[in-house]
Formats: structure tokens, sequence, C-alpha cells
């Protein structure tokens, strides 16, 4: 088992970049999770990991080898891909023995070693059957007894729980976590899905347009946004954004947007910026009686049970959203005042979207 | 429900129509050839022969080559069955085999750019008469009239457009993910090729070859124009028994059409498995 560390990796197609310079370190036994809007180059991070896309520029080290010109099957690395790729003309017990053949393992062993992973799986009545007749989440775990059963040095995985259903996809988290927990083996895991990558991963690495934007833990990241994208990725509901300008109100800094003006407890100096957008995120919006903050109409509840979507209508572009204890007496067309935690506003930059006032 | 019924009747009908329509001229073929030469042309015409006869077939399948004898021209039929199964198989071997490497290569690299396909179809948008007399002038210098060579080089460079077109779908229909995850777990290109793809695409490679077969092992117009009498195929021989001038031959001519179409039909049962799934074109799509 070993660590990947990524230096420089780009992947131009063109005149475009799919992946624009990312450099990276994953110690050996971490699961690093990429995640990005569709298009923003990480499943071409992992192909160039892999070995199966060569890269524009930029260097592959695993376990501080660099591969960069190894062909993937000199690499070593074991990878679940989207579809899965189960070979169909093949049982699942050749499947799973596929990688062992090749290097031309001696039967016995082959046998003994498929068992043994089938078994830790819950793969071993499967054994005898065509991929075809499996189910989605058997196919999930054939492919990754494939997968386990080589040894590789580090797993990859490219959106490998998309093609199930959510009730499914929800199981499998966390049996990947718990399949990290006894491998010990580094896991680079590639998805669209912010709560994958919540759930899973020990660090989340979020790409954009080809470039990484911001890398740490699933927690710092959710907390802690380093610009516009990152905060509105992450998070269900999504995080509010009050689009607005920096005026100085005297002598201190104050936010103004349609609707909304928050003085803060800052010097006026200590932005330049003039455009600016807030950013809020739905349990950080409290409903309260009374004086202060500000009036809004209830125009849409959202019930899920344990806690309710409210959707309150201040005066300004968009709805803001605010999530709140299911008890809430509240009604659509309710007016109902509202605030911010104000520890917990986030600012960015109107035009770069960078985040400012850290 | 009454109305279905009447729908079904009618298709089937239609159906069985045209069947006998399609196959009557097999039948016919069949039939003449086991009859006397008093029988060939009868009018009410003989639907069954009176005295069933394999006189034919002696005739046509002693071995020895063409003779004349008192003027009368007797045909041979071995040496052109031979000429053409060797001249077809080879030809389509050759041709399936290098077809699907460059459908393979295109499909996966884009080897010969974005056109190769169509560039390559362009051979099979002239009437072959115009690549034939072309190839007749350079055979000559070549030496390569009237030759087994020959003839299988013009059946290679005339098949290739289908085999390429033909194997593309079979080749597009395996997912280039299945080859990166085999690529991965350690296989070399060429144990991709072996393990992944020919599996894979085994049912068209099949199917492919028994379409250039046919289309070769009934070539006319090439092998008559690049043979002569060192090489002579079934096409060609079938033709002679139109200029003989002595009358019609029908019934030995019925009897090289039987023995014709045996090997071609012989071939079709034997690997009708691979032709269900190669025609349905998608055997991989769940």
């Amino acid at each position: 088992m070993a660590g990947i560390r990524l230096a420089g990796l780009t992947k131009a197609f063109g005149a475009s970049r799919a992946v624009d310079g990312v450099s990276l370190d994953i110690p050996d036994g971490e699961f690093v999770v990429l995640v990005g809007p569709s298009g923003c180059g990480k499943t071409t991070t992992l192909n160039m990991i892999a070995g199966l896309e060569a890269p524009t520029a930029g260097d592959v080290y695993i376990g501080g080898e660099r591969v960069t010109d190894r062909e993937p099957r000199d690499r070593q690395l074991g990878m679940v891909f989207q579809s899965l790729a189960l070979f169909p003309h093949m049982s699942v017990f050749d499947n799973i023995a596929f990688p062992l053949r090749i290097r031309k393992t001696p039967p016995a062993e082959v046998r003994a070693r498929v068992e043994a992973v089938a078994e830790t799986v819950r793969v071993a009545p499967l054994l005898g059957k065509r991929p075809a007749t499996l189910s989605g989440g058997e196919a999930q775990r054939v492919a990754l007894a494939r997968t386990i059963v080589m040894r590789p040095r580090a797993f990859l995985m490219d959106e490998p729980l998309s093609s199930l259903d959510a009730r499914l996809r929800v199981e499998m988290r966390t049996e990947l976590k718990r399949l990290h927990a006894t491998l010990r083996a580094t896991f680079l895991y590639v998805t669209h899905d912010q709560a994958e990558a919540m759930t899973m991963a020990d660090r989340i690495v979020v790409m954009q347009y080809g470039v990484v934007q911001q890398v740490g833990p699933p927690l710092a990241i959710y907390a802690d946004p380093v610009n516009h994208f990152v905060a509105g990725f992450f998070g269900v509901p999504p995080m509010n954004f009050v689009a607005g300008a920096f005026a100085a109100d005297a002598g201190r800094l104050a936010f103004r947007a349609a609707g909304v003006t928050i003085v803060l407890d800052r010097p006026a100096e200590a932005v330049t910026a003039h455009d600016a957008v807030l950013g809020v995120r739905p349990e950080h919006v409290r409903l309260r009686d009374g004086t202060g903050g500000w009036t809004a109409t209830v125009s849409l509840l959202e019930p899920l049970g344990d806690e309710t979507i409210v959707f309150l209508d201040y005066g300004g572009a968009t709805s803001i959203v605010a999530t709140v204890d299911p008890d809430e007496k509240i009604a659509v067309g309710d007016r109902r005042r509202f605030m911010f935690d104000q520890d917990k506003l986030l600012f960015f930059d109107g035009t770069t979207g960078e985040r400012i006032l850290r | 429900m009454k109305r279905r019924w009447l729908v079904a009747f009618v298709r089937h009908a239609i159906l069985l129509a045209w069947t006998a329509v399609t196959l009557i001229p097999v039948y016919w073929m069949l039939n003449t050839s086991f009859k006397h030469s008093g029988e060939w042309v009868t009018w009410p015409p003989h639907w069954f022969p009176e005295q069933p006869t394999l006189e034919n077939y002696a005739q046509v399948l002693t071995p020895g080559s063409t003779i004349f004898e008192l003027g009368r021209q007797t045909l041979k039929v071995l040496k052109p069955l031979w000429d053409s199964l060797f001249t077809a198989t080879a030809s389509a071997l050759v041709a399936v085999a290098l077809g699907s490497a460059l459908a393979y290569s295109w499909a996966r690299f884009g080897t010969g750019g974005k056109n190769y396909p169509y560039s390559v179809l362009t051979i099979r948008m002239l009437p072959p008469i115009v690549i034939a007399v072309p190839f007749l002038v350079y055979y000559v210098s070549l030496h390569l009239l009237d030759t087994y060579a020959g003839l299988i080089l013009v059946y290679i460079a005339t098949s290739l457009p289908y085999v390429i077109w033909m194997m593309l779908a079979f080749i597009e229909d395996v997912p280039s993910e299945l080859e990166s995850a085999a690529r991965v777990m350690g296989a070399s290109r060429f144990r991709v090729l072996s393990s992944v793809v020919l599996p894979l695409t085994v049912s068209g490679l099949v199917a492919t070859f028994l379409f250039v077969f046919i289309l070769n092992w009934s070539e006319l117009l090439l092998a008559l124009t690049l043979t002569n009498t060192q090489v002579s195929t079934i096409p060609i021989t079938l033709n002679k028994f139109q200029s003989v001038n002595e009358g019609r031959d029908y019934g030995p001519q019925a009897a090289i059409g039987a023995i014709a179409t045996l090997p071609v039909v012989a071939l079709g049962f034997l690997i009708q498995k691979h032709l269900v799934k190669g025609f349905s074109f998608g055997l991989l799509r769940k």
C-alpha cells in the first residue's frame, strides 16, 4: 500500500485545460474524495493517476516512485469504474479471478483468494452467476471484490455509487467507509455528490474548471469555505446568498442589500471591495418574535420530519431559506421576523467570488 | 378480437406467399437437377422428376477438367468448387482479420482521421467494372492475372469496407471502460484484445465472415475479368452454360447450382448461434 502524490498535473484538450496544475499529497491510508460538478476535471485526474490518460504536464508519484510514464498495468492500482465494468462474458468468479490470472497466480491460490474476498464483501453465493443477472448492489460488491483481490497499492473509485438507487447508495457509503477502515488502504474517490464527499472523506478536494479550489476535512470545508463556489456546493439546502455592497456606517463597516442592512463589528477600512455577496447557511437563519432583524412573509414550507425548510420573502431577489424545528408553529402567509447568527456570516468578493473578511 | 385474428391471418398469408416466391427458384433448381434431359423443358411443367436421376451430379462431379467431346461440352465442377472455396475463404479470412483490426484502431485511437471509414467506402461507390479494367492492366504487368493471389487480393480490397463498417458496429458496442478496467488490472494491450474485445465481438466476427464469404463466393464480374483457365470459380463455370451452342444443359447447370449453394447453407447452420446474436447488433446492451 502506498500514498499518492500529484505535482502540477495538467491535461489539455486542444486549447482548453480539463485539469490545470493539480498538486496534491495523499498520505498512505487516507480516504480522499475528489468532488466537483460534472466536467470539473476530477475523472480526468483519476484517469491520469491510473495511467489511462497521459498528462500534458506534471507528474504522478505512487509510494514515492514517479509513475507518470508507466503503463496502467505497471502501477498496481485498483480501480472501480462508474459503469463497474464487469466483464459480461465471464462468471462472477472469473471476473474476480481476472487480475490474479493475468499475473499467472497458481489456480489453487486463485480459488482461495477469490473465495476469501467473496466472503468479505458477501458475494460468495453469486460466484457462479453472470454479471447481467446481478442486482445493482450485488454488481457493486463484485466490482469491489475484483479490486480488493489484487491487493492494490491504492484504490481509485470513479463515482461507483452513481448507478444505485438512493437508499442503496446510503448503505454502500457506510459499507465503503467500513471497508476502508478494515483495509487501511489509500482511497481516492471521485464524486459529484457533496453528501458522499462529506460522509466518507478524511479529506475533501473540491475542484472546479480543472483547478483545485480547496482541500480540507469535511467540516472545515463546510464551515470555512474559501470562495463562493465551495460555499454553495456543500450543504442541503444550500447556503443563502445575498448580493449587495459594503459601505461605511459611522466609522464601522456595513453590508447593504435590498431589504437587509448589517452593521459589522469591524472598522470601515477593513474591506476595499465594494460589491460583495453575503453567505449564510439555512441553519444560521433564526425566526424570532418581537423586535430586531427583518420582516418577511413565509412563502413555502417543506416539512422533512426532522426539520422544516422555510422560504422567507423579505424583499430581496430570491427567498431566504431557513431550517427550523418541526414543532415550530408556522404557516404559509405568516409575517415573521428573522435574523442571522452574526458570527456565522460569510462574505465573498462580488467579482472574484473569493472569500473576504475571514 | 375477431379483427386482430384477421390481421394476423392476412399478415401470415402475405409472409407465406413471399416465402414461396423466394423459395420457388431454389425448388426449381433442385427439381431440375434430378431430371433427365427430356424433362428439363416440358409443358406442362413437371413439379417432380418422373424418373429421378443422379446423372447430372455424376457428370459434373466426375474428376477431371472441362472437355469437349463430339462437339459437346462436359463441365466439371470439382476444380471450380475448390477454386471458389479457396479464394472466398482465404479472402474472407484475411479481410475479416485486417478489417476488424482497422475498425478497432479507428474506433479506439482514431487512426486515419475522422473520415477514414468514409474514404474506405469510396471503393464501393463505383460500379465494379470501373475497378475491374484498371486491375486487369495492373495484373498483366504484375503477373497476377489468372492466379489465386490476384483474385484473393482484389476480393480483400472490395470486402474491406464491408468488414470495417460491420465490425465498427460491434466494437463500438464494447464499452471502453471494460478495456480500461482490464488494463488497470494488469492486462497488456494484447491481453485486452484476446480476453475482453475478442470474446465480446466473436459473434460479429462470425457474422461478418459469413457475409463477406457469400459476397465473394457469388462474385462474377471481377473473376470473369481477372481469371482465365488456371483459376475458374463457380459463378464463372455456371455462366459458361449460357453460351454453349449445342443447346442448353439445364440439368448439369442446376446440379452445379445446388452444389454451389450447399457450402453456404452448411456454413450458415454451423454458425447459426452466432448469426442470431451477430445480426441483432447490440448484444451487450442491458
